[in-house]
Order: C-alpha cells, then sequence, then structure tokens
C-alpha cells in the first residue's frame, strides 16, 4: 500500500522520461518530419543512393556533443549502434566527415582540443559486422547487455539504431526456406520466421534502450519486374500467399520511379516513416568540375510533396 | 553452431532435463533458440518444477551466444584496425593509383566492369605483378576463363623500371615473382567454394606467420561462374551468388586481403550496355569501376561507377 502512495519518479526523472519520448528533428537531410525514440524509418534506395552515407552524417551529428569546452557543436550528444550487414562500411570517410564537421566550427585553434573531441566523438559510434541471419540475430539478442556496459562507461545512452542494410541477407534467407524442413512443427517460411524474430528483437533491445530505429534498404530488383505484366513470370509470386511483395508505383515528376518490395510483411508492419532516395538525373553534368553527386530524397510515409536534393560532397550532405 | 546435445559435454548446465524443456519448444539447436524468445521461453521456465535450473541453463546459451559473437566496436577502434591493416595496395600505374586514392584497399572488394577486351585480365595481370613485386606479398588467382598467362607477368616484369630489381639478375627475381602468385583454374560456383573455403581455413592456421602473406585475391571473372546458376524460378542461384559475396568480404575484412573481381557487361533494356550480375550484386563491391579502351590510342580509361568516399563519374587512363 504505501508503495503505492509513494511515487514510482521524481519531477526529475519525469521530465527526463518525458523529453526522451518528445519528437526531436533530425538534422539534415532527414529533417523533413519530426522523429522520436521508438519509430523505425527505412531508407529505401538503388546502390549507390548514398544511403550509408546519409547515416554517416546522421551518425556524427548525434555523437557530436551540443556545447563542449563552451564551444557550440549543435549535437545530440549521444551514443549511436552501427549493425552493418552489408559488411561494406568504411569508418575512413566517417572519421573523415567528422573531422570536417570538427572544423567547421570557428574559433578553435587548439589541436589538442579538437583531437579530445574526435576521440570522445569515435568513442560514442559503437560499430558491429554481421554475415548471416544467425550472427544479426545474435547481435540482437545480445545487444542488451553490450548497450548497458556501453551506456554505463559513457554516462549517456544511445539514441539510434542502424541497421545497413536490412535485406543484405534477403536471398540466402530465401534460399533457406526451400530446404526440407526437419520437423512439421517448424514453420516452412525462414525468411519468414528470421524477419519475425528480427523484428521481435528489435522491439525488445528498444524497450530497454528507447532508440530511433534508421534502417536502410537497398532495392535489389529492377524496375522491369516491376512490370505488372512480367510479375507473373516469377513463380515465386504464386506461392507467396502473404501479399507481401506488393508492387509500388511512385510517380512523381514525371519520372516512374518503381521497387518493388520484398522484405516479409511482418518487417513492413513495424516500419513507421519510409523515404525514397535516387541518383538524380542531372548529376553527370555537374559533377565534372568537383567531387560530388546529386541525389534526390523524397518522404513516402508520411508523404510529403516535396522531394529534396542531396549534394554529396567531402565534408558531407548539403541540401540543395 | 551446434546441436544442443553436443553442447552437453562442455557444458553440463546443457543436460539432457534442458534439452527435453528445449525440445517441447521445439528448440534443438543452437540456431533454433537465436529465432526462438527468450522471455518466453523464461516465462514458461517459471512453470516448470526445476525453474532454477532450466533458467541457467538459458542463461549458459546466452552467453555461449555472447561469447561465439565478435565484440561490438568502437569507431576509434575500427579506425585503429583500419589504419594499421587496411592500406591501399599500389596497382603499378600512377594514374589509377591516384584515382582510388593509394590503389585496391585491403579489407575491401573492388570490382572492375567492363566490355569484352576492355582489359580487365590486363589489369587483373598487372596488378598482380604488381604486389607479388613490390610488396613480397602472395596474390591468389583464381583463374576462371583460362585467361592467366605467365608470359604476360613476365612481360610486365620486365618492364619494372625499378633499378634494383633490374639489377639482381642472379636472384631470379621473376622467378620470385611467379612464386608468389598462385593460380587456380575453376569452372563452377562450387569449385570456387571450395578454393576460398580452404584458404580461409589457411589463412586462419598461418594468421601469426608473415613472411608471405596473402595481398590480394583475384577472380576473373565471377560472372562468368555466376551468370549460369542465375535465373529460372528460384532464389538458389541469388542465394549461391550473394553468399559468394559474403564470403569474399569476410575473406577481405578478416584477413586484411584487397579482393579484385571482374564483371563483364550484357545489353539492358535500352541498347546500352550495363553490367552483369543485376540489381542484387550491386551490393556487394565496396568499389566499381568502369573499365572502357580506346581501340586507336591503346589506353584504358578507369572511371568510378561506385567508391564509398569518393563520387561516380572522377577517371584516369593508363596504357596496359
Amino acid at each position: 500500500m504505501e508503495r503505492w502512495i509513494d511515487g514510482d519518479e521524481n519531477a526529475n526523472q519525469m521530465l527526463a522520461r518525458v523529453f526522451m519520448a518528445r519528437p526531436f528533428l533530425l538534422p539534415p537531410p532527414l529533417h523533413g518530419v519530426p522523429l522520436r525514440v521508438g519509430n523505425v524509418v527505412e531508407l529505401i534506395g538503388p546502390s549507390p543512393s548514398a544511403k550509408t552515407h546519409i547515416l554517416s552524417q546522421t551518425a556524427i551529428s548525434c555523437i557530436l556533443p551540443e556545447r563542449w569546452n563552451d564551444v557550440e557543436y549543435g549535437g545530440l550528444d549521444r551514443l549511436v549502434v552501427f549493425i552493418d550487414l552489408d559488411c561494406r562500411f568504411d569508418i575512413m570517410r566517417l572519421s573523415e566527415m567528422l573531422n570536417y564537421r570538427i572544423m567547421e566550427v570557428e574559433g578553435v585553434v587548439d589541436g589538442d582540443h579538437r583531437k579530445t573531441l574526435y576521440n570522445l566523438c569515435m568513442s560514442r559510434f559503437l560499430y558491429i559486422h554481421c554475415y548471416n541471419s544467425f550472427e544479426f540475430l545474435q547481435t540482437l539478442k545480445t545487444l542488451h547487455y553490450r548497450l548497458q556496459k556501453e551506456e554505463e562507461a559513457h554516462g549517456i545512452s544511445s539514441l539510434v539504431l542502424m541497421i545497413d542494410s536490412i535485406g543484405a541477407f534477403h536471398w540466402v534467407d530465401r534460399a533457406t526456406a526451400f530446404l526440407p524442413p526437419r520437423d512439421s512443427s517448424r514453420k516452412n517460411l525462414f525468411s519468414q520466421t528470421v524477419s519475425e524474430a528480427v523484428v521481435q528483437e528489435i522491439k525488445k533491445v528498444t524497450q530497454m534502450h528507447p532508440m530511433l530505429v534508421i534502417a536502410t534498404k537497398s532495392t535489389i530488383f529492377m524496375d522491369r519486374y516491376s512490370a505488372a505484366s512480367n510479375v507473373a513470370k516469377w513463380n515465386f509470386i504464386k506461392d507467396n500467399q502473404q501479399a507481401e511483395r506488393v508492387s509500388r508505383n511512385v510517380t512523381r515528376n514525371d519520372q516512374a520511379i518503381q521497387y518493388r518490395e520484398y522484405m516479409p510483411s511482418v518487417w513492413q508492419a513495424f516500419v513507421t516513416h519510409r523515404i525514397l532516395v535516387r541518383a538524380s538525373e542531372d548529376y553527370r553534368v555537374m559533377s565534372n568540375h568537383e567531387n560530388c553527386s546529386f541525389y534526390t530524397l523524397e518522404w513516402l510515409v508520411p508523404r510529403l510533396n516535396s522531394s529534396e536534393r542531396l549534394v554529396v560532397k567531402d565534408a558531407g550532405i548539403f541540401v540543395d | 553452431m551446434a546441436p544442443l546435445k553436443s553442447l552437453q559435454q562442455e557444458y553440463p548446465l546443457v543436460d539432457s532435463v534442458f534439452q527435453a524443456f528445449c525440445a517441447s519448444h521445439g528448440i534443438f539447436s543452437v540456431e533454433d533458440f537465436l529465432l526462438y524468445d527468450v522471455d518466453v521461453l523464461i516465462s514458461s521456465a517459471h512453470k516448470q518444477s526445476t525453474s532454477q535450473r532450466l533458467n541457467q541453463g538459458i542463461n549458459q546459451l546466452l552467453s555461449i551466444i555472447d561469447a561465439l559473437h565478435r565484440p561490438l566496436l568502437t569507431g576509434l577502434d575500427l579506425l585503429e584496425d583500419s589504419k594499421r591493416n587496411k592500406h591501399a595496395l599500389s596497382t603499378g600505374c600512377q594514374g589509377i593509383d591516384a584515382l582510388l586514392e593509394g590503389g585496391l584497399r585491403r579489407g575491401q572488394l573492388t570490382e572492375l566492369v567492363g566490355p569484352s577486351s576492355s582489359g580487365k585480365t590486363q589489369a587483373c595481370l598487372q596488378f598482380a605483378t604488381t604486389v607479388a613485386k613490390k610488396y613480397m606479398g602472395s596474390v591468389i588467382y583464381l583463374d576462371t576463363c583460362n585467361a592467366f598467362s605467365a608470359q604476360r607477368i613476365a612481360h610486365f616484369v620486365g618492364q619494372s623500371s625499378d633499378p634494383v630489381f633490374n639489377d639482381q639478375a642472379d636472384h631470379k627475381p621473376l622467378q620470385k615473382v611467379l612464386d608468389r602468385i598462385i593460380c587456380y583454374s575453376v569452372f563452377s560456383i562450387f569449385q570456387m567454394f571450395d578454393v576460398l573455403h580452404q584458404l580461409e581455413i589457411n589463412l586462419r592456421s598461418e594468421m601469426f606467420k608473415s613472411d608471405c602473406q596473402v595481398r590480394l585475391l583475384i577472380v576473373d571473372s565471377v560472372s562468368s561462374l555466376i551468370t549460369p546458376i542465375l535465373g529460372g524460378s528460384g532464389p538458389q542461384g541469388h542465394a549461391l551468388m550473394i553468399s559468394v559475396g559474403f564470403l569474399l568480404k569476410k575473406l577481405a575484412h578478416e584477413h586484411n586481403v584487397a579482393v579484385l573481381v571482374t564483371n563483364h557487361m550484357v545489353g539492358g533494356d535500352s541498347g546500352t550496355c550495363k553490367p552483369a550480375l543485376g540489381e542484387s550484386w550491386k551490393t556487394v563491391p565496396h568499389v566499381r569501376i568502369l573499365l572502357s579502351r580506346d581501340l586507336e590510342s591503346n589506353t584504358c580509361t578507369f572511371s568510378i561507377i561506385k567508391h564509398p568516399s569518393l563520387a561516380s563519374g572522377r577517371a584516369a587512363s593508363c596504357t596496359l
């Protein structure tokens, strides 16, 4: 009874909790919609379309402190977890972009100051790579304990869980589904089972550590397969009762961009926000004189009517 | 990973009672355990009379998984590994080295794409020669179309402008270079899996001997092995392709080997040429380079299609 009358938390804790749940704006290029922890953002695009770049840039904004030694850096001052399923992440690029960001801030010439800040930020970036779905599940199952350790060591909590890219093992898992099941009680569709387990584990981790999830997904089907007449050629559509691979046509600016959904429905239902990135048509004309490339980004869920042009330069991504 | 039965000897907590309990949930192996919701398992264990012992068993399994898995790395760890082990290997052609910021990066998978007779094999032979000569490292060359030519390598060695190298005629420099290039003729994807797995085992056992490390792994051409298994209705072809990709990236990353593969071009929808192997393969390589050859001047142009830190469209020329 006494315990019931006692408050659950004091005002400070409550404020911290409320602030945590409040939506926040990520820095560009993901600034279109306010996001909150617990949201799952899917970043769709062909390869290459600067998806990993966008992740790196967002990661840098998260690991940078807001103020440090009386200098304004405007970061979010949190940890970032990066799960690399494509095994293509290049740390040198992240380090380069981070250096640019630190240099950008005027008024600091002290090399030591920069070096300490750089090291602090780099140690807040947590990375792991996986070569197959089981390793991915292992990672998620044990992530809670590992994160707890890191959060205690750093004294700050993690803000974003990045997955690059979620469909990496799609083909391998699909083929595993065709192996004869060892006993009849098992579900036949392996990729379905794996996705269910993955979603389940991510839910659990984000319950313990409130985080925003950003996952990239490469479009692995070519445009022509999405055309309705050709879909029938693909046999697996027939044995797909859950209608999990719906073809979508997105028309914008008189340009039909088509991608076909291939992730199981359980993952699709888990996603709360969807963003499409693609290479911009006119990039070839412009990119001759400088080391930069152009991409377009548009929000599919929730639908925003404007698409943005992104420029990737040495220093990072800029919105045109 | 193993069936639970085989764990019994090493971990006494995984006893027959625990196994029977797991079997009642359809869990026979560590993989099954990974796919299962741990919370459900724990709450079900609470209902049993031996709940404490069962819980210990579950924790034991979790810690086995944890020990199997690689640790969560911070950005600093990654950077250190990258600086220490993932140098770029010079290709022997200044233009290309400048284009790629030093050459072929160890730990990365580089893909050369080009139409027939655009100089892909010549580039492979040239790069192999340079690495064998300059870095004293061994080169594994998987030849899938009988295109490997020792004469051509002898020619490249003879071209060498390195005076020290030419002076030591009695040391048989050519012999040494050729000794370091190990060529395998591979004609099917399964043979390639065999060779790569064997290579992985060898590399792991020789990890601490550093006299003649494997620095470069070349597959010329990877597309000629993969194209025959693609197509058809099932996902098996694509699964094998992605598995090869992951195996190559694993070798590259774990053993600090630079991997170079070649891919041919096929006719696209609108009459233009495009790289073979389609959209799914695009997610595999770190770096993608398009090769084209000007027949009159006999120069090869290397242009970047995809790179973690460089914009696409940049190009360099070289005579092979």
